[in-house]
């Protein structure tokens, strides 16, 4: 899926890469000259198998990497180019879920969401009323005094949906989401995640689940040894 | 209060909130960290004070020494006050004493018993007056004695002159020795409490690598990742210096208490002197600092090994 530069810098995409490298050792390219754009409040599915550059992909989105070669644009930002001091200002925009959920283990459920409106300034008082409300947006409010640990998968995930979208981002990037879950807690994830794109949120989700993206009728993103094409989305339902 | 000043009163919290939860997810290594600190502090304070009251001897023993200037008999006293005024004129000279003949023969006989009768058998006291001169405290040197007692030599009516130049060489030599060793001692012992509370920040970096990278992934910035790591060394810095002063004072009230006569003969009239308020403060601020200096030092390569790059 190749496109023009210039096509791509009209509309209001939330993602645009043009023509962007990245290589970690001489010779070996992660990305192999990977363009593309997303929309404002669209849900992208990102695909492809392991090693294929999903991971580095979205470690670009949210500045922990640089492209090598091309542009990155994420959320009217310069990746390729933001200061090293104006990433935290860009990264408070970005909510980012994992596949090993990197919950805080010693603090509580509430805690962890909170670490997120602590670090842009929420004042205590309101900081809690939010967690409290978000937590109940993924039914765990009950739980919110509890250790990560005394949770189960599902849940931890759910803790982490839940820290990522505390602060309502422009954009939400989810590696793996549910590669340690069952069947029916991955529906439930992917509920959470769609209802955040339903919002108005621009949604990624890195997945080689090929159940998930035969039940979700989105646009899909392949990727294969750092090359990206587009998957045309077959029928069955939306979320 | 404003909003912004409430805003960084919030933020003041959270840091000191996540500093105090950080000493307390590793009681055990900060407890040791405080504790090496205070016999470092202490050991530091211990010379200070040793310094602080020896300096006070000293500084009397100076008071004492100086330069004397013997008068030929004949002068008048409109003559001696004269001498004495281009004396006290001379460059360093602190102080002009005048001794008659009688209050030298006086000073003599004070000296032993005996004395007063060696006096009476020669009849007139052969003791000459003179002039005594303290040197400033600045100028107590050999050097500076040796040319006072120069100038005070070409000086007419002046007989003769003894200097103690030697005792005074002595004791600014005493005094920069100890002074010198204080400084080295206070350099290594700073450095080893840098070092100490930098090992043990570098330990919790690494501890709480997951928190970092997440606060990272979250979107705080490296001054909000830093400054709980900050807060924590000079805390434990803080605790140090507390726990120093503490001991400290305790072992100051025992020596007191148990070698009192020692003391008095050691310092003469002054009582042993302990740590002013303000020289109290300034140890705790000086463990704070020493902590702080630490933290920042081991969190300039730990917090990237720690992720806050990711």
């Amino acid at each position: 899926m190749r496109r023009d530069a210039t096509e791509l810098a009209g509309g209001d995409a939330h993602v645009r890469l043009y023509h962007v490298s990245k290589s970690y050792l001489a010779g070996q390219l992660a990305l192999r000259d990977v363009t593309l754009e997303i929309a404002k409040s669209e849900f992208v599915f990102l695909t492809g198998p392991s090693g294929a550059g999903k991971t580095t992909l979205l470690r670009l989105l949210f500045a922990a990497e640089r492209p090598s070669e091309g542009q990155a644009l994420v959320l009217g930002r310069n990746v390729g180019r933001l200061p090293e001091s104006a990433i935290p200002a860009l990264r408070r925009r970005i909510g980012v879920v994992f596949q090993d959920f990197k919950l805080l283990p010693r603090r509580t459920v509430e805690e962890n969401v909170r670490i997120a409106l602590d670090v842009v300034g929420v004042p205590p008082r309101e900081a809690r009323a939010r967690a409290f409300a978000m937590l109940k947006q993924v039914g765990l409010q009950h739980r919110r005094h509890q250790r990560p640990l005394a949770l189960s998968g599902g849940e931890q995930q759910r803790v982490a949906i839940a820290r990522a979208l505390v602060n309502e981002p422009d954009l939400l990037l989810a590696d793996e989401p549910t590669g340690n879950l069952d069947p029916d807690l991955t529906l439930e994830i992917l509920e959470l995640i769609s209802g955040a794109a339903a919002r108005g949120t621009t949604v990624v989700v890195a997945t080689h689940d090929q159940s998930i993206l035969q039940r979700y009728r989105r646009r899909t993103l392949r990727l294969e040894a750092g090359v990206l094409s587009e998957v045309h989305p077959g029928p069955g339902p939306r979320p | 209060m404003t909003r912004g000043l409430r805003s960084a009163g919030l933020r003041a919290r959270t840091w000191v909130a996540a500093a105090l939860r950080g000493v307390a997810a590793s009681p055990l290594p900060s407890l040791l960290t405080a504790l090496t600190v205070a016999v470092t502090l202490a050991l530091g304070g211990a010379f200070f004070l040793l310094l602080a009251n020896l300096e006070g001897v000293l500084e009397r023993v100076g008071r004492e020494l100086g330069v004397s200037a013997y008068l030929a008999p004949e002068l008048t006293p409109e003559e001696v006050a004269e001498l004495a005024a281009r004396a006290r004129a001379l460059p360093g000279v602190a102080a002009v004493e005048h001794v008659t003949r009688e209050e030298a023969a006086v000073r003599f006989a004070a000296g032993a018993p005996e004395r007063a009768g060696w006096l009476e058998a020669l009849g007139e006291s052969p003791l000459p007056a003179s002039l005594e001169l303290t040197l400033a405290p600045g100028e107590r040197t050999g050097e500076a004695t040796r040319a006072v007692a120069e100038a005070l030599r070409a000086l007419p009516g002046v007989e003769d002159v003894a200097a103690d130049d030697d005792w005074v060489d002595g004791y600014a030599r005493t005094l920069a020795l100890l002074r010198g060793v204080g400084a080295v001692l206070g350099a290594v012992l700073a450095g080893a409490t840098v070092l100490l509370v930098g090992s043990t920040i570098r330990l919790a970096v690494y501890a709480r690598r997951d928190e970092i990278e997440i606060l990272s992934l979250v979107g705080a910035s490296r001054s909000f990742i830093a400054l709980p790591f900050l807060i924590e060394g000079a805390l434990l810095g803080a605790a140090g210096g507390a726990a120093a002063l503490a001991g400290l004072s305790a072992g100051f009230r025992a020596v007191e208490a148990g070698f009192g006569a020692g003391l008095a003969f050691l310092l003469g009239t002054s009582p042993p002197v302990f740590l002013s308020p303000g020289e109290s403060l300034l140890l705790v601020a000086t463990g704070a600092g020493l902590g702080l200096v630490g933290a920042a030092g081991s969190l300039l390569g730990g917090m990237r090994a720690g992720g806050a790059q990711a």
